[in-house]
């Protein structure tokens, strides 16, 4: 109670001197100054900063055009302190009236604050390598946070699986560890520990496709910042989650000052950046009359007929399915202010995207609210709340499998002769004697498209409080809690005239996913100097993370009609329902020591004990240690005369951090159930699915790293260079085991990874004038993965590709001493032109027959038939380099950013060529198959037209996915203050943009940036059925009040 | 205002010490909660059973994907053009190698049976309950892995044995090399011997579990298999004689109707129940891959030359339209559709012709058709045919031109033959008889002539003698190229 009248006192005391202030006195005159504070690369007004005459207390705010005035009994010259957050101070001496003051942001300075695990440190005493993302990367058009960090980092490489709206990428920082296990980063948003683990957009619905990122449950336009962590010494922290780097995501907080009220949105449009080049109707209809003479059919279509498709009757299924300027737009409002005592943000947005291909959309409407308030001078207290509701509809997958894995492949392979629509203008489900018939439909993969319903809602609270307690001026203690909570529903109907409802008139299924998590995090915190020299800063902490989830999933088929779709699952059929349930607890004890010495040589040491409850019963804790060292050379006095050199530092870590991603339960026998019948009756059996590992435990990643931090020329030039070994021992494996023994694989803690490599981030000012200024941004980074040990004397194996084509052709291997996604296959030799060639020279064991007119291949091994033991390797999907180059350019109220990016040396198995140069009776084929080997056109690159040739791996689908794309170009316009202002706005800004404008590649897929099985790390960079990417064009404008 | 706080952190503290890092599933069953009653035994070995049926993701065993092999890469069926997948069309063409992943597909679904098999066999002891149910479930399973090791042997040649689950999870303990072919039929031979003493017959609820008399009829295919025609003379005599009431259905189509299912022909069946595999499927894909609707779209699995094996049905031979279909009823249009090419018709439910993954028609493994075809065929290559291998092929002759089946009648009845005639008429008797049941690869290959057979087949002329086995399947190779060498011709 006494405190409470304290905490009134304190406050009427504060409205009071407030009013003071108000008050106007007339003192002696001595000199009046008109002066404005504008942003020193920018040029624009800073609104709100303080302005204090130094040695007295008169200050004043400028206002909205960043102008301030003072009349004073101070004589010039006097000082001027400047200060404005987010803006270094600034002590300005001034001679005379009026003045114009340039505040540099703090952002580029060391002593800027850098969030990092558990806390912030400034940039000058941090020994670990840790980067921020741009801002001018954090305004792209994205549906998700995860795609800001393209191009913004060294040593982050993030592929976008697809170019669906709202589709999942996979992030790897330095390379993947795991072969196996989680390669993604954990993310940390306001302080809750997330993995990003897509299967949880999953309600396990079958046939729904390419998974939806969680992430893009986060508005990327409420972010207010994003670091990386990347080596041992800044994730350790994170223990068993850390090894695969960390990001932390920090939303829009408010600030002390004025309200502000800001409106950002935009409008655009996107188109399909390429179409591949499939067969018109005459060109097939001649490739088919030469796949039935190979069979020693007669043909089916006379020359006149093929002559006449030449002008008629050629159906072009790409443009059918494609949509062209499919809109997008987002709009976001946002509040935001503080005062003395409380700091609030509130937001909320809309984004909508409809995607390139037909039925496909993404919507997300999100809300948040970001509050902070000083109950005390020693107590605050906060809560970070955010709210999204997001719905996406994506292609479906073919239950089928196999070579249409989706109707996006089935459109390039439909026949081309085949009619799209009817002349009723319904679609063609019926009249195409070229594919399969179920009862009755052949299905039309543009009407699979438009009329297969497949859609995935997502409602997501993301939800953070916390208290801070001052316990003394040293020692705080902070308690969070914090909870995650994700339902994912999931609607699927495939009508009867569709691919997956034909065989069942109709298909449809529900499934509901609920995951939630709750995190309490308990930290102490403890700051000291011993004298002048010795700083120390000591945290300590324990935290417990509790996840469980639960599904379930129901059908039905055998409509009546598609009336009702998935809303009446009792009209049909039931298909059996599913439902699973999981928890998992991780523990964890932790603690950091920071010790500097005269701000010159610091010291980091941390550690972090972590107990999970998903690993073997024999290994249940594991400890990850790490140091770090770092020394800031230009404080030394050797270093004061090096000219031009600004700021050096030098850094060395070390340290083990960990990874758990290995979902649940897996060191546990599993029994399966299985259904017989007997009598006519349904019977659940149980049958063994999986062998115990009671010592299944973390992997385990040392990491070295060394880096130099280089400021030049009044840091004009910044540089920051890196250096690092991985490696990575305990790989839980699932080893594929022989067949015989009854399973097909076992999970193991087995196998090494290693991964090196060098990271360059670059700075630099390259013009500076009164209205003009140009940065630049260059990001490179090399890293180099290899497989070290798969364990037990077994130095290769085969990952199992999920698609009927791909299975058994085995196109990906691990394999000891290469790099993962390496690509396994033969090498092309041209084409058999004669008899006595294919009498005498290798051929492959799958063709026996082999004519003229077939392929050829590499006897690598010499014995005079080419078997599986010629296959080698073909390249991994791994870049050998990748990086960015960034500009922003401005000229009085224009600005113009635009940013390069570019990745060289990784390779894509390109399945989907593969599929469309199999040549068979029914289906399209690349237009390459122009120049199919015929007598008459001895082609050395393309074989003969066969019936049923084998899908082989070989170098010719192995194609090279370097690229270098001009990812963003975007101009804006501010309009004058003195216009924004007669339209009652603080500022106002236009601008325009276009994304993907322009790539450069040899890459004859749709898009080089591609990964058809998402996250997963076995068989990364296979393009079979993906999403294509869209050209994006926007308009925009942001406004302030 | 500071007892807020603590409270507030105290509360923190609560939260962290209810949680235990033991955390059992509640979703599946585990090891440490199985094998202790008698209905853990009982679902284990309905597990056993269906390794036949039911392979998710997968075309089953038995519900098509050993068809690829057995009858596929044979003479008289071929890849349809809605056959898409490579593999199947390489099978189909006799162009498959040891990459092939139909012939992998099999050898895992033949060793997963195997391993459940073992797993019953191995902790069934163990349970509480009745020894006699005990007793039979192991031999049940003890029949399921004969039949497996059966399959096995006869498309690979010597295969590893494995007759217990795995303990370890070492890679070394993992890996079984191949034996000899005698010793996988010794171990064949001891299973189906013990499951010699099954039951003869189970209450209706039980009805298509392994009998006596499956045990028996297995066996006797074993030993014609091996050529030790004695054994199987007396086998097949048991089956016959035994007292197990088998007998043929005096109509031909109802081995193939669901109302007879485990019928008086039927020995033992894989049973396909609708939605038995989940999800709208029975896990047989034969109607599906053998019937595209009333269009003329080619199915996925086709008859390879209608001159060679449709025409050669005599006039009144009513196994010709069960077995194919040229024309068909289609029941919305009421109109009788011609098919350009007669389809397979022994697995369409012809009611059901609307959800063709869901239908209840059980594959025919041995009924006693075969039986009798065996035992007349066991006779005669002991010298001539006899009296009684007459009366056994004439049998399935009568029956399936819809005469009186023990009545002789010189129409149909087979006479004055020598061994040598009698062994081919035997053998266009079998092809007649057992479209699609899975045995024309093991027929050829047991009679030797599977090279001839198939080289008449213009599009299967890369038939050669190494197709006497299939490829060890290169995935398994990869792992243990050691303990598998590979067959001869891969």
């Amino acid at each position: 109670m006494k405190k409470n009248i304290n905490l009134i006192l304190w406050v009427t005391i504060l409205l009071t001197s407030l009013q003071f202030k108000a008050q106007n006195t007339t003192p002696l005159i001595q000199s009046k100054l008109d002066g404005t504070v504008v942003d020193d690369i920018t040029n624009q007004p800073i609104i709100g900063a303080s302005v204090t005459i130094k040695g007295t207390t008169h200050g004043v705010q400028t206002d909205a055009e960043g102008k301030f005035y003072f009349q004073t009994g101070q004589k010039f010259p006097y000082t001027l302190i400047v200060s404005y957050i987010g803006y270094k101070k600034l002590e300005v001496i001034v001679e005379k009236n009026p003045v114009t003051i340039h505040l540099k942001e703090e952002r580029q300075e060391l002593d800027e604050l850098v969030v990092v695990g558990y806390g912030t440190q400034k940039r000058k005493d941090i020994t670990g390598s840790v980067a921020s993302v741009p801002k001018a990367n954090l305004s792209q058009v994205t549906s998700s946070a995860d795609n800001l960090l393209r191009g913004a980092v060294a040593g982050v490489v993030v592929t976008q699986s697809s170019g669906r709206p709202g589709a999942s990428s996979s992030v790897r920082i330095r390379g993947g560890n795991s072969i196996t296990a989680g390669n993604e980063p954990l993310y940390v948003v306001d302080g809750i520990l997330i993995y990003n683990d897509n299967s949880n957009s999953s309600a396990g619905v079958s046939n729904a496709g390419a998974s939806l990122n969680v992430l893009s449950t986060i508005n990327p336009a409420d972010i207010e910042s994003i670091e990386v962590l990347k080596d041992a010494s800044a994730t350790a922290i994170y223990g068993s989650r850390g090894a695969n780097g960390v990001v932390i995501i920090t939303t829009k907080k408010g600030t002390k000052g004025q309200d502000n009220i800001s409106y950002q949105g935009y409008f655009g449009f996107q188109n399909i950046s390429k179409k591949l080049h499939v067969m018109n109707a005459s060109q097939w209809a001649s490739l088919r009359n030469d796949v039935q003479a190979s069979i020693g059919q007669a043909p089916s279509f006379s020359a006149e007929q093929i002559e006449a498709f030449k002008t008629s009757g050629s159906y072009d299924w790409q443009d059918a399915a494609f949509r062209t300027a499919a809109p997008v737009q987002n709009h976001q409002l946002s509040f935001s202010g503080g005062d003395e005592r409380s700091r609030y943000a509130v937001s909320a947005g809309y984004f909508d995207q409809e995607g390139i291909v037909l039925g496909s959309d993404f919507r997300r409407i999100s809300l948040r609210i970001n509050y902070e308030r000083n109950y005390s001078q020693n107590f605050k207290f906060g809560i970070n709340a955010n709210y999204s509701n997001s719905l996406s509809n994506g292609v479906a997958n073919n239950g089928s499998g196999g070579r249409n894995p989706n109707p996006l492949v089935s459109v390039l392979l439909t026949a081309p002769v085949v009619p799209i629509r009817n002349e009723d203008g319904t679609y063609n489900v019926k009249n195409n004697i070229y594919a399969t018939s179920v009862n009755g439909y052949v299905p039309n993969p543009i009407n699979d498209l438009e009329n297969t319903i497949n859609e995935t809602k997502i409602n997501r609270i993301l939800t953070s409080l916390f208290g801070e307690y001052k316990i003394t001026k040293k020692l705080t203690a902070k308690v969070a809690v914090s909870g995650d909570v994700i339902n994912t529903k999931q609607n699927y109907y495939a009508p009867a005239n569709t691919t997956n409802g034909a065989g069942t008139k109709g298909s449809a299924s529900v499934g509901d996913r609920l995951v939630s998590s709750v995190l309490n995090e308990n930290t102490l915190n403890y700051n000291t100097n011993f004298g002048e020299n010795h700083k120390f800063s000591v945290l300590g902490g324990y935290t417990l993370q509790y996840t469980q989830g639960e599904v379930v999933t129901a059908g039905a088929n055998t409509f009546v009609n598609d009336a009702n779709t998935y809303n009446a699952l009792q009209d049909g059929v039931a298909v059996k329902p599913a439902s699973d349930a999981f928890e998992s607890v991780l523990k964890s004890w932790l603690a950091r020591v920071n010790y500097s010495y005269k701000g010159k040589y610091n010291f980091t040491l941390s550690a972090r004990a972590d107990g999970s409850s998903r690993f073997g019963s024999e290994s249940l804790w594991g400890y990850f240690p790490s140091a770090g060292f770092s020394w800031n050379i230009t404080d030394e006095e050797f270093a004061n005369n090096i000219k031009g050199v600004t700021e050096a530092k030098l850094r060395l870590t070390a340290g083990t951090t960990g990874n758990q991603e290995i979902g649940n339960y897996l060191a546990l026998a599993q029994m399966g159930s299985v259904n017989y019948s007997f009598g006519g009756t349904i019977y659940t059996g149980l049958a063994p699915t999986r062998l115990a590992n009671p010592d299944l435990k973390w992997e385990k990643t040392n990491q070295y790293n060394v880096g130099l931090d280089l400021s030049l020329l009044d840091r004009k030039i910044n540089f920051v260079f890196d250096v690092y070994y991985k490696k990575t021992n305990d790989l839980l494996i699932s080893v594929p085991v022989p067949l015989t023994s009854g399973y097909a694989s076992v999970l193991q803690n087995i196998g090494g990874v290693e991964n090196k490599g060098i990271e360059i981030g670059l700075t630099t000012e390259n013009l500076k004038t009164e209205n003009f200024s140009w940065n630049s941004n260059v990001v490179f980074s090399a890293n180099r993965n290899k497989v070290v040990a798969i364990g037990n004397g077994v130095n290769q194996f085969f990952p199992v590709v999920p698609n009927g084509s791909l299975l058994q052709q085995q196109p990906v291997t691990v394999k000891v001493g290469l790099p993962l996604g390496t690509f396994w296959g033969y090498r092309t030799n041209g084409i058999f032109q004669t008899q006595e060639e294919v009498n005498t020279q290798p051929k492959i064991n799958s063709l026996a027959n082999t004519k003229v007119g077939d392929r050829k291949y590499v006897d690598t091994n010499g014995d005079g038939v080419i078997t599986a033991l010629d296959k080698g390797d073909l390249g991994s999907s791994q870049p050998k380099f990748v990086g960015s180059f960034s500009n922003t350019i401005s000229y009085n109220d224009f600005d113009l950013n635009f940013s390069f990016q570019g990745s060289y040396g990784g390779k894509i198995f390109n399945a989907l060529n593969q599929q469309l140069e199999i040549s068979t009776l029914g289906t399209n084929a690349n237009v390459t198959l122009e120049d199919r080997w015929t007598p008459t056109n001895p082609s050395n690159e393309i074989p003969r037209a066969t019936s049923s040739p084998l899908g082989i791996v070989s170098e010719r689908y192995v194609e090279d996915a370097s690229f270098l794309r001009l990812k963003l170009i975007t101009l804006g316009y501010t309009l004058p203050k003195s216009v924004s202002k007669k339209l009652g706005a603080k500022s106002v800004k236009f601008y325009v943009s276009a994304e993907n404008l322009i790539t450069w590649t040899k890459y004859s897929g749709y898009d080089p940036e591609v990964s058809s099985y998402e996250q997963n790390n076995l068989y990364p960079g296979i393009d079979f059925g993906s999403y294509p990417n869209s050209k994006t064009f926007i308009s925009g404008l942001n406004v302030t009040f | 205002m500071k007892k807020i706080i603590i409270t507030f952190l105290l509360s923190a503290g609560l939260l962290v010490s209810c949680t235990d890092l033991e955390v059992t599933p509640t979703s599946f069953v585990t090891e440490d909660n199985y094998f202790i009653t008698q209905d853990d035994a009982v679902a284990s070995v309905t597990a056993v059973y269906a390794s036949l049926s039911l392979d998710p993701g997968e075309q089953s065993l038995f519900g098509r994907n050993l068809y690829f092999l057995t009858d596929m890469a044979t003479d008289y069926a071929a890849a349809g053009v809605s056959a898409t997948n490579p593999q199947v069309r390489a099978l189909s063409s006799l162009t498959h190698d040891a990459t092939s992943d139909r012939v992998q597909v099999a050898w895992r679904q033949i060793y997963a049976g195997i391993n459940r098999a073992n797993v019953s066999i191995d902790n069934i002891p163990k349970v509480s309950g009745s020894e006699v149910v005990k007793t039979r479930l192991i031999n049940e399973a003890k029949f399921i892995r004969g039949l497996l090791y059966f399959q096995a042997v006869r498309l690979w040649g010597g295969v590893p044995i494995v007759l217990h689950e795995p303990t370890s999870i070492q890679l070394e303990s993992l890996k079984s090399r191949r034996e000899s072919v005698d010793n996988v039929y010794a171990q064949i031979i001891s299973d189906l011997t013990a499951a010699e003493s099954l039951p003869a017959v189970y209450t209706a609820a039980d009805a298509g579990r392994a009998t006596s008399g499956a045990a028996k009829a297995i066996l006797a295919k074993v030993y014609l298999t091996r050529k030790d025609y004695a054994n199987a003379i007396l086998k097949a005599r048991e089956v016959i004689n035994g007292g197990y009431g088998y007998a043929l259905f005096e109509n031909f189509q109802d081995i193939f109707t669901k109302t007879k299912k485990n019928g008086k022909e039927h020995i033992f069946s894989v049973q396909f129940e609708p939605n038995q595999a989940g999800n709208g499927s029975s896990g047989s894909t034969f109607q599906a891959t053998s019937f595209t609707g009333f269009t003329a779209t080619e199915p996925a699995d086709i008859i390879s030359d209608v001159s060679l094996f449709y025409d050669i049905y005599e006039a009144g031979d009513t196994r010709r339209d069960v077995s194919y279909a040229k024309q068909l009823l289609n029941p919305t249009t009421g109109t009788l559709y011609t098919f350009p090419k007669p389809i397979f018709k022994k697995y369409l439910d012809l009611t059901n012709l609307a959800t063709p993954a869901n239908v209840a028609i059980n594959f025919p493994l041995i009924r006693y058709a075969d039986i009798l075809l065996s035992l007349a065929e066991a006779i005669n290559e002991q010298g001539a045919p006899t009296a009684e291998a007459y009366e056994l092929i004439n049998q399935v002759r009568r029956r399936a031109y819809g005469k009186p089946i023990n009545t002789p009648d010189t129409t149909v009845d087979l006479a004055g033959l020598n061994q040598t005639t009698f062994r081919a008429a035997i053998q266009e008797e079998r092809k007649k008889e057992f479209v699609q049941e899975g045995q024309r690869w093991f027929d050829l290959v047991r009679w030797g002539t599977l090279v001839t057979e198939i080289k008449k087949v213009t599009a299967k002329n890369s038939v050669s003698e190494k197709n006497n086995l299939y490829p060890i399947p290169q995935s398994e190779r990869n792992i243990d190229p050691v303990g598998l060498p590979q067959n001869p011709g891969y």
